[in-house]
């Protein structure tokens, strides 16, 4: 046990020198803010939960590979994290394979139902934002399970039973409730009242958990039982598939046992690009995530940034506009490419990286966010979690999983222990928009689990919960390690802003309140409009990052303290 | 289907500071403990409302629920629903995405309670603050809010850990409001059993 602890000191000693002396520390702070890199030689899972960071680790150490770890990672974060993702939702999976040297991607988001139509959220001509959050109308077909069974079977080495075992235990073993469970409980309240009742086993005799309290579901280990026992027909279309119907329909849902039945998830080429030397690897679109991602290093490429200096109010600025003007963007071209074109090789162009720079000016806000002229608008054919994944023989993988809003739709099928997604939200209520419902469709999504490479090598594993915020924080995240060489969790820990535009006007600048006054002035000075965040605020993400050094067979993880991450390696 | 280990936290209600400033002072010294029959009695129907649109507004509701209280619930409410109520209660606790979601910004918001106030005044309505969220409802924002609007209550309900620093504390000393703390949310139920006499 004691060599166990000392090793990583030594091996980091020999490679490093003194300049890492945070690695010296066998635990982490007791400030979770303090930047603190977990570090391995072999293999490692970072997580929103350290239960199912262990997990992961646990089927690594049991000979399983890096999908294999990461699927048990999922399947656990909806035990220890459940109002963040599970079963009940879907997400992606970017894979990379080091011996075949092959990324995929792997498409597990949530469909709509067939009955689902462009206006079926307007109420006498005005959008229902009830039904669109907090209602049967609200559930998309989960492609959860479809993933993570599709990603075990083409590239794991273990089955599903054997992945399951981890969160069974968390589950039936249950464990306390930390701050963040209890306030996302408490900020939830409203939605599990009105669609689970008093009674349900989110809440603590009808009450939200409070900090501190000890949290089982007994029903959902059994419900995991059942699925390990009987496969994924049963989720698809056997008896759960009738409680997943009955509890969406119960509340005014239009999903059906065939929307069920129908669902497959999509294996695809990964969206790829490049800043300066690295070569990134995302998910491609109905996720807008990974393109804005791509998109917003482009346009850095022509910026000074280690000039104007971290955080500077030059770089708040220029980064904040940029943002803007990749939500317009965003609001004209991006649907699911299945009933939607998207002009991805031209947004991706660097000489359109150019012409956004070139609109961007020093010193005032743009008066208009235009989004990018490709011709005509698409023809129409027809809160989250991050889990970063390496193994011993290299291959990696970034997952990024939800339910949409924190405790999804509020809607639990009856007796298995899981909550229904409610990412019907993520369509644009607007008929006419690009992303609008329809039977089949995937909404867009902001999510973007990432691999970057630098010269063919692997250097960074990312990912992030935060819907809108997610490609404006990873995109921080990733500048403040290459451009201002920060550690792995440094880089996570470091203070965040974001901005959007909404029909072409500038929305308010938010900012987490450690940027500090001096540089708030300034930039109200040139016309932002700020919001206040909290210092360390959950609004901006819950991001997991894994750094690797090949050649100094290192591994370094670094886990967001705005929510509970956790690293665990070996 | 509760899914809790026992913490014992129910054990300690007798530990749970129900403190009447003026009197407390004299008769326990620092603790400052009385027993929640000697404390403002209010009547009802009351009108429960939110300052600052956070999700503990739903809370206070459903604790009024199992106080068999007879209370409206308007999260938005403005002065014309409070004819007819004889308590006011304002759940204190600023949220950004609540604000949002009911399309206010902050000044809205404040004013909003502010012309509650008014009328409560006008119509004497006795006003009662809870604050159930503890810490992790504590913050710039919600400060604010507390600082304007607490200063008008008879009476302040509030979940301990969002007294650490005594900002309720000072604020019901200096205002003469009757400070009643409970460890969690749930332990609010008694005392608002106490305070509200059965309807006749």
């Amino acid at each position: 046990m004691l060599s166990r602890r000392l090793f990583p000191l030594l091996f980091i000693l020999c490679f490093l020198g003194t300049s890492c002396q945070k690695e010296t520390t066998p635990t982490p702070p007791s400030d979770p803010h303090v930047p603190y890199d977990f570090t391995a030689q072999h293999g490692m899972v970072v997580a929103a939960h350290p239960l199912a960071a262990e997990a992961g680790l646990r089927i690594l150490k049991q000979g399983g590979n890096a999908v294999d770890a990461a699927v048990a990672t999922a399947l656990a974060l909806n035990a220890a994290e459940p109002f963040a993702s599970g079963i009940g939702g879907g997400g992606f999976m970017v894979i990379h394979l080091a011996e075949a040297k092959k990324t995929t991607l792997i498409n597990f988001r949530e469909k709509a139902p067939a009955k689902a139509s462009p206006e079926m959220f307007l109420q006498d001509g005005e959008i229902n934002n009830l039904w669109r959050q907090s209602h049967g109308l609200a559930v998309a077909v989960p492609g959860a399970l479809a993933g993570w069974i599709h990603a075990l079977e083409a590239y794991g080495s273990k089955t599903l039973e054997e992945v399951i075992q981890p969160a069974i235990i968390i589950a039936e073993d249950g464990y306390h409730v930390s701050t963040t469970f209890s306030k996302i409980n408490k900020d939830e309240y409203e939605r599990l009242l009105l669609n689970a009742g008093e009674n349900n086993l989110y809440l603590n005799d009808g009450f939200p958990f409070e900090p501190g309290d000890f949290f089982r579901n007994p029903e959902l280990a059994a419900f995991f039982r059942r699925i390990a026992s009987l496969g994924i027909k049963e989720f698809y279309q056997g008896k759960t598939a009738e409680k997943i119907v009955a509890a969406v329909q119960a509340k005014g849902g239009i999903m059906t046992l065939a929307d069920l039945k129908a669902y497959r998830v999509q294996e695809q080429a990964p969206l790829t690009g490049t800043y300066r030397d690295f070569t990134l690897y995302t998910a491609q679109p109905p996720s807008c995530g990974g393109l804005h991602i791509l998109q917003l290093l482009n346009i850095c490429e022509g910026w000074p940034l280690q000039e104007w200096g971290h955080n500077s109010a030059e770089y708040i600025h220029h980064l904040s506009e940029a943002f803007r003007f990749l939500f317009a963007d965003r609001a004209r071209y991006l649907g699911d490419p299945v009933y939607v074109d998207i002009p991805v090789t031209e947004l991706l162009n660097k000489t359109y990286a150019a012409s956004i720079r070139a609109r961007i000016q020093a010193g005032r806000t743009a008066d208009a966010y235009p989004a990018g002229e490709f011709g005509m608008p698409p023809e129409k054919k027809g809160n989250t979690s991050h889990l970063c994944v390496v193994d011993q023989a290299g291959n990696l993988v970034a997952l990024t999983q939800t339910i949409n809003s924190f405790f999804g739709s509020g809607i639990i099928p009856d007796g298995t222990g899981f909550i229904l997604n409610n990412q019907m939200e993520d369509f644009a209520p607007d008929p006419d928009s690009p992303n609008a419902p329809g039977p089949h469709k995937r909404p867009v999504s902001n999510m973007a689990p990432l691999l970057l490479f630098l010269q063919d090598k692997p250097f960074l594993i990312l990912g992030s919960p935060g819907g809108t915020r997610i490609f404006p924080s990873l995109s921080q995240i990733i500048l403040n390690l290459t451009e201002f060489g920060m550690g792995m969790d440094e880089a996570i820990e470091a203070p965040r802003f974001f901005s959007y535009s909404s029909r072409g006007k500038a929305r308010n600048l938010s900012l987490e309140s450690r940027i500090g006054e001096n540089i708030r002035s300034i930039l109200e000075q040139w016309g932002h409009v700020f919001t206040i965040r909290e210092a360390y605020d959950k609004y901006f993400g819950g991001a997991q990052g894994i750094r690797l050094f090949p050649s100094k067979n290192l591994i370094l993880g670094g886990a967001d303290s705005r929510r509970d991450g956790a690293g665990a390696g070996y | 289907m509760l899914r809790m280990k026992g913490t014992g936290k129910m054990k300690d209600y007798n530990k749970i500071a129900i403190i009447f400033v003026a009197v407390s002072l004299c008769l326990s010294g620092a603790d400052g403990t009385v027993e929640a029959a000697e404390t403002a009695q209010f009547e009802q129907p009351l009108l429960i409302t939110s300052a600052g649109q956070s999700a503990e507004v739903q809370l206070a509701a459903v604790l009024a629920k199992r106080a068999t209280l007879d209370y409206t619930l308007s999260k938005l409410a403005t002065s014309q629903e409070l004819h007819g109520n004889k308590t006011l209660v304002l759940s204190l606790g600023a949220s950004l995405k609540g604000l949002g979601a009911a399309g206010l910004d902050v000044a809205q918001e404040k004013g909003r309670v502010e012309e509650l106030l008014a009328a409560a005044r006008k119509l004497e309505v006795p006003v009662i603050c809870m604050h159930l969220g503890g810490e992790a409802r504590r913050g710039q924002l919600t400060d604010d809010f507390i600082s304007t609007f607490l200063p008008h209550a008879k009476m302040a309900i509030v979940v301990k850990s969002g007294n650490k620093d005594g900002l309720f504390s000072t604020l019901c000393e200096q205002n003469n409001i009757t400070l009643i703390e409970v460890e969690r949310a749930v332990d609010a139920l008694q005392p608002l059993g106490e305070i509200f006499p059965p309807e006749k």
